[in-house]
């Protein structure tokens, strides 16, 4: 009766090669076009060889890097940047997020204008606010990024407590479940999808800040290493920084989105 | 002795004005209940039949131990509703299902707070799934059931606990008309099976007939109990196709029809004059009662 329409849905696809490959031809066709198209337009002399090396000599580059250690040794200092930094963000924002959403509203409604125009200002604008505060050192990079991704976490988090439906607390309620309980079982889960989607802003977010950090005052890491090697006309070296940035940012946007799929494998997939 | 005796239950909510008719007073009360009195008998099939806004929801509410009355009393077996607890199942109109849990997982829940071991937990959940109808579907997510079986697993999450009452909140109007009589007769059965207390609110008069031994018919907010009527058809009578065009069935549905009609004319008048133009809601219609379920985990 009423189960016959859903029988089939967690119907694993059988494994088909042919549908595989045309998946990924489908999928990287684009990119396979951008990468011809800059491979040829260098070597056919339609743009400056020098200004834009075709991915051939960068990724060449880029092999050099990683066999001399400059690239391997400026990823983890970029990347030991970020965990920190993004680390301390989720530390921080996460707790106070779901404290503000859950047990202290009014103060949340009290404190909300001032949070949202501290997470409104520029970041790039208070760069020198850390610096005279931190120092040039590590601690103010770390700190600049850490300010800026605590943000969307937070106000992600405290959007996400705020809006689990109250018939389901209603439900716990007749449950006689303890508030310590209500947490962890309700508030918690319901609130995964939105607290996500702040965390991967964060995440997202912790990349852009850091690259600029390193730009404006930094002796290690990929934004140091673009800046340099811009500054001494090693354009090819320039190319091979800014390629591993754009890698680094698709991993760690992968990475994120296994992790929530995992979290809230009960979402229905929605596509349009 | 009545199971539930409910003896000039009162409630008001504070209503706050949302600011759009500014010359409407600050506040204004809104007495959802004023002097509510009803015994309900042990395993009786007890239906609460109202127009909208006539207070039904929030006496369930009570019942359920979620809210307090302002004046009156509630008690079962006796003893007065305290607050929530385990010897009542409430199921709600919304399916309120946990959407990050199975089937299982779901009817597990109240298990959980009772503190029952893992394995005991399942088996009990499963028991109760079956009971609904919905073995086979136990490590299915919500999203992948249909709202009737959505409701089967409500329906489960409440019995599994073991209550000796289950409150219903006007479980099945969100169902189409197909699949709400499949769903009322099962519930009937489940009923028979497991000789639980159901108190059922509804504003649909079929409903109330089919499935009541006895009906209450509310006024119009004010909420008070206008009458209370008997339903003569036998529990076997129920399950057969012609039970409801049976000369019984027909007329008790006349009476509460003729009981029922007058009171939605009120609730009607009520809405567009007065009441609600003063609170400042001025939407013409009661569905934006506010029922005091306070999110925050501060709160109390």
């Amino acid at each position: 009766m009423e189960a016959s329409n859903t029988t089939n849905v967690n119907k694993p696809a059988s494994f088909d090669v042919l549908g595989l490959l045309k998946t990924i031809i489908h999928k990287s066709a684009a990119i396979i076009i951008f990468l011809i198209i800059w491979q040829l337009a260098p070597t056919i002399g339609l743009v400056n060889a020098i200004f834009i090396p075709p991915p051939s000599v960068v990724f060449v580059e880029m092999w050099n890097l990683t066999l001399s250690g400059e690239l391997p040794m400026q990823t983890f200092a970029s990347l030991s940047r970020v965990v920190f930094g993004f680390g301390l963000a989720l530390f921080v924002a996460l707790p106070l997020g779901f404290m503000l959403g859950g047990w202290f509203k009014n103060f949340e409604t009290a404190v909300d204008p001032l949070l949202q125009v501290l997470g409104q200002a520029n970041p790039f604008t208070l760069f020198p606010v850390f610096m005279a505060l931190l120092g040039i050192g590590e601690i103010s990079k770390i700190g600049i990024i850490y300010w800026v991704c605590q943000w969307p976490v937070l106000f992600n988090t405290v959007t996400g407590i705020r809006n689990v439906d109250p018939i389901l607390i209603k439900v716990a309620r007749t449950a006689g479940l303890s508030k310590l309980q209500l947490f962890w079982k309700v508030l918690l889960p319901a609130s995964m999808p939105t607290v996500f989607t702040g965390i991967r802003m964060g995440a997202a977010f912790s990349f852009f800040m850091l690259i600029g950090a390193e730009m404006i005052g930094a002796s290690s890491g990929l934004g140091f290493m673009i800046l340099q090697a811009e500054g001494t006309f090693q354009i090819s070296k320039m190319y091979a920084g800014i390629v591993t940035v754009a890698l680094l940012g698709i991993v760690v946007n992968v990475i994120m989105i296994q992790i929530e799929r995992r979290v809230t494998r009960w979402k229905e997939e929605i596509s349009l | 002795m009545a199971k539930i005796e409910a003896l000039n239950v009162r409630k008001t909510f504070r209503i706050r004005s949302n600011g759009k008719n500014r010359n409407a007073a600050e506040n204004c009360d809104f007495v959802a209940l004023d002097g509510l009195s009803l015994n309900i008998n042990k395993g009786e099939f007890f239906v609460i039949l109202g127009p909208s806004g006539c207070g039904k929801s929030t006496f369930l509410d009570m019942l359920a131990g979620l809210t307090k009355p302002d004046e009156g009393e509630i008690t079962i077996d006796g003893k007065p509703i305290s607050g929530p607890g385990l010897d009542r199942g409430v199921v709600f109109q919304q399916y309120a299902l946990f959407a990050w849990r199975t089937a299982l997982g779901n009817v597990s829940f109240g298990l959980e707070a009772k503190k029952i071991e893992k394995k005991a937990r399942a088996d009990l959940a499963k028991k109760y799934l079956s009971l609904v109808g919905l073995s086979g579907f136990e490590d299915r997510y919500p999203f992948e059931l249909s709202g009737g079986m959505k409701q089967r697993v409500a329906i489960a999450r409440a019995l599994a606990i073991e209550p000796e009452v289950l409150l219903m909140d006007e479980p099945f109007a969100a169902l189409d008309a197909q699949t709400r009589e499949i769903l009322q007769t099962d519930l009937l059965r489940v009923r028979d099976q497991t000789q639980k207390t159901v108190v059922f609110v509804t504003h649909s008069i079929e409903e109330a007939v089919f499935l009541a031994d006895r009906v209450a018919v509310m006024t119009a907010r004010p909420g008070v109990v206008k009458k209370i009527v008997n339903v003569p058809i036998s529990r076997e009578a129920r399950y057969s196709d012609d039970v409801k065009v049976t000369p019984e069935f027909t007329k008790t549905r006349h009476e509460l029809m003729a009981l029922l009609k007058e009171e939605v004319v009120k609730s009607q008048e009520i809405c567009s004059k007065c009441t609600i133009e003063d609170c400042g809601l001025g939407s013409g219609r009661i569905t934006a009662v506010p029922l005091p379920v306070p999110v925050s985990l501060g709160s109390k």
